[in-house]
């Protein structure tokens, strides 16, 4: 053993050394489970006590305490109604960047099977009936869109419209209040980014030409108010997708975090430049720290 | 080894002390005024100890590289709140995401000048005499790489021209037997390099390298000199890493930039991190004019 010991010594020696500069770093990176902001959710009731990521929770209570932001009541009026499961969410439970099953599998764990409360089941029939290409085997259309519910707009190809001269008028509103209950998981270099109120564009009448998409207003106005706004164009999907509006990006807070948008107070499941406005439609671009249960648009098509 | 550079004549210990330093600040510092005091040492350095050669590969291969990286970050990132103006796609150029890709550019460009100017310095036999008794394979592997890619140019040459002489190189004969006679050399050369680290190997293990209680011969000396320089490169890591440490070298470059720049204690923090970046250059300097001036004495 001694021999052993005094044989390898160096071998030993490099090998420990080797490995407390890795846990070091990995420390340091910010990786562990304490210093990203949660706890691993040892059990339901700890991480409901400790961890002040309540989303929908927007009474003033120890969470908005701790993040050190004051919420004027007029956010907290105007934010999304609050449900009793969702009161207290454990955003993750995990010291690793999640891949996309899991993050499902864990916005599942959060709130049950359940979509968010009035959210309807798409309508194969109608959304065939309205003009959708649904592929029967699959289910869905050739851009993985799944039916609309009934009454609902089905996607418009914004290669196959025309913009006309003829103008109408919709409402536009850009607001990140579900942050201002999770500044904990936001980086300290964007607090500053993040509105009082949580209102970034407030909600103003903007005019567009028959034919435009919501993404073709989102971008218009965004750079006349010169709010930065950054954009990825995805073929799959046929549609741009929003990274990021202020600044504040998808999964700045959190893995679970990203835009979201809603016409006349419902989450399409298609993307914003397939989504061709009416004249007074109501467009909301939220942002959601728990893949939209947050602001009521989880499973927007109902499961 | 150049013997014009006075300090690759120090002990091992105070080079390889220095490049890591050097190379580690330089990787982690994204300070803008540590960059530019970074990229300013390494190409003085660079120039000092390859002169013409330097000058032209950073001319030539640096400055079109720097430009890429630059111009590569606002292509794809547009993140930042200072809006220039919107770029075709639609997507806003801004004056972080440019700033950044510079930074970063400078970074890298940096980086492979100091690594350029640390094969000048820490030559194989140097970096085995330290690292031999620790780790005797892994730094006889580091060693026998490093040497490969000079050794097989050296070689080639070697090749080529015994091909020459019976009309059978690369540059004789219409495309196709060009193609054939490469081939030929480069299979040679497989051969060559297969057997020569095998070789390799197989003389150090029988010389009992790496045995315990064999000594390797080495002409380093560790003397007073070497303990000054040794003692100047901690005192000043250790301070620049507690600056660096206590927040004096805080700087971020999104969403808006912002950091410390100004002020005793950033000064103070750079001031050392140019004294240690061009340490080498001043030894380097006072040890020449000694030299003329002893010249011009007698």
């Amino acid at each position: 053993m001694k021999n052993f010991l005094k044989k390898h010594k160096w071998k030993i020696i490099v090998t420990v050394l080797v490995l407390f500069v890795l846990g070091f770093t990995f420390w340091y990176g910010g990786n562990a489970p304490g210093l990203r902001g949660w706890n691993a959710a040892k059990s339901e009731a700890a991480s409901v006590s400790a961890s002040p990521t309540a989303s929908s929770d927007i009474s003033p209570g120890p969470s908005t305490a701790e993040t050190q932001v004051p919420v004027s009541p007029d956010a907290q009026a105007s934010a999304e109604p609050a449900k009793a499961d969702e009161s207290a969410v454990p955003l993750t439970s995990s010291d690793h960047p999640l891949s996309a099953s899991e993050k499902v599998s864990l916005a599942k764990s959060i709130g049950g099977d359940k979509s968010s409360e009035g959210v309807e089941k798409g309508n194969t029939d109608y959304s065939a009936s309205q003009g959708m290409t649904i592929n029967p085997n699959t289910g869905k259309d050739q851009y993985q869109t799944d039916p609309v519910p009934s009454g609902k707009p089905v996607p418009v190809e914004p290669q196959n419209t025309t913009i006309t001269d003829k103008v109408g008028t919709c409402t536009l509103s850009v607001r990140c209040d579900t942050i201002l209950n999770n500044m904990n998981l936001l980086s300290k270099d964007k607090w500053e980014l993040v509105p009082k109120d949580g209102v970034i564009f407030a909600m103003s009448a903007v005019s567009f030409h028959e034919g435009e998409s919501v993404f073709n207003v989102l971008q218009r106005e965004m750079k006349r108010a010169k709010i930065q706004m950054e954009f990825k164009n995805t073929p799959m999907y046929n549609s741009a997708y929003i990274e990021g509006i202020n600044n504040l990006y998808e999964f700045d807070v959190g893995e679970l975090s990203g835009w979201m948008y809603k016409v006349n107070g419902w989450f399409p499941n298609y993307g914003c430049s397939r989504y061709q406005l009416k004249d007074g439609d109501v467009v909301e671009w939220v942002y959601t720290c728990a893949l939209g249960k947050d602001v009521g648009g989880y499973c927007s098509v109902g499961s | 080894m150049n013997n014009r550079d006075p300090f690759s004549s120090y002990h091992p210990v105070v080079n390889f002390l220095y490049f890591g330093l050097v190379l580690v600040f330089s990787m982690v510092f994204m300070h803008p005024a540590c960059l530019a005091i970074s990229l300013f040492c390494a190409v003085a350095y660079s120039i000092y100890l390859k002169g013409k050669k330097a000058i032209r590969f950073n001319l030539l291969v640096m400055l079109p590289l720097f430009l890429f990286a630059a111009l590569f970050n606002p292509a794809f990132s547009h993140e930042g709140g200072t809006i220039l103006t919107y770029l075709p796609s639609g997507n806003p150029l801004t004056l972080e995401s440019i700033t950044y890709g510079i930074a970063a550019a400078a970074m890298i460009i940096s980086v492979i000048t100091w690594f350029s100017c640390y094969n000048e310095i820490m030559t194989s036999d140097k970096f085995v005499y330290l690292f031999g008794r620790v780790i005797p394979a892994m730094s006889l592997i580091l060693s026998m790489t490093l040497r490969f890619v000079p050794k097989f140019k050296a070689q080639i040459k070697v090749v080529s021209n015994a091909q020459k002489c019976v009309g059978r190189d690369a540059s004789n004969g219409g495309i196709l037997q060009r193609a054939k006679n490469g081939m030929t050399i480069l299979s040679i050369m497989m051969t060559w390099v297969l057997e020569n680290a095998i070789e390799t190997a197989d003389s150090m293990k029988s010389r009992g390298y790496g045995l315990p209680g064999r000594t390797a011969f080495s002409i380093y000396r560790f003397d007073k000199r070497d303990r000054a320089a040794i003692i100047y490169l901690i005192c000043i890591g250790a301070y620049i890493i507690a600056g660096a440490a206590l927040g004096g070298l805080r700087w971020r470059y999104y969403p808006t930039m912002k950091g410390i720049v100004f002020g005793a204690g950033p000064l103070s923090i750079y001031l050392a991190y140019f004294a240690l970046c061009i340490m080498p250059v001043i030894i380097n300097i006072r040890e020449d004019r000694k030299w003329t001036a002893l010249q011009s004495a007698a």
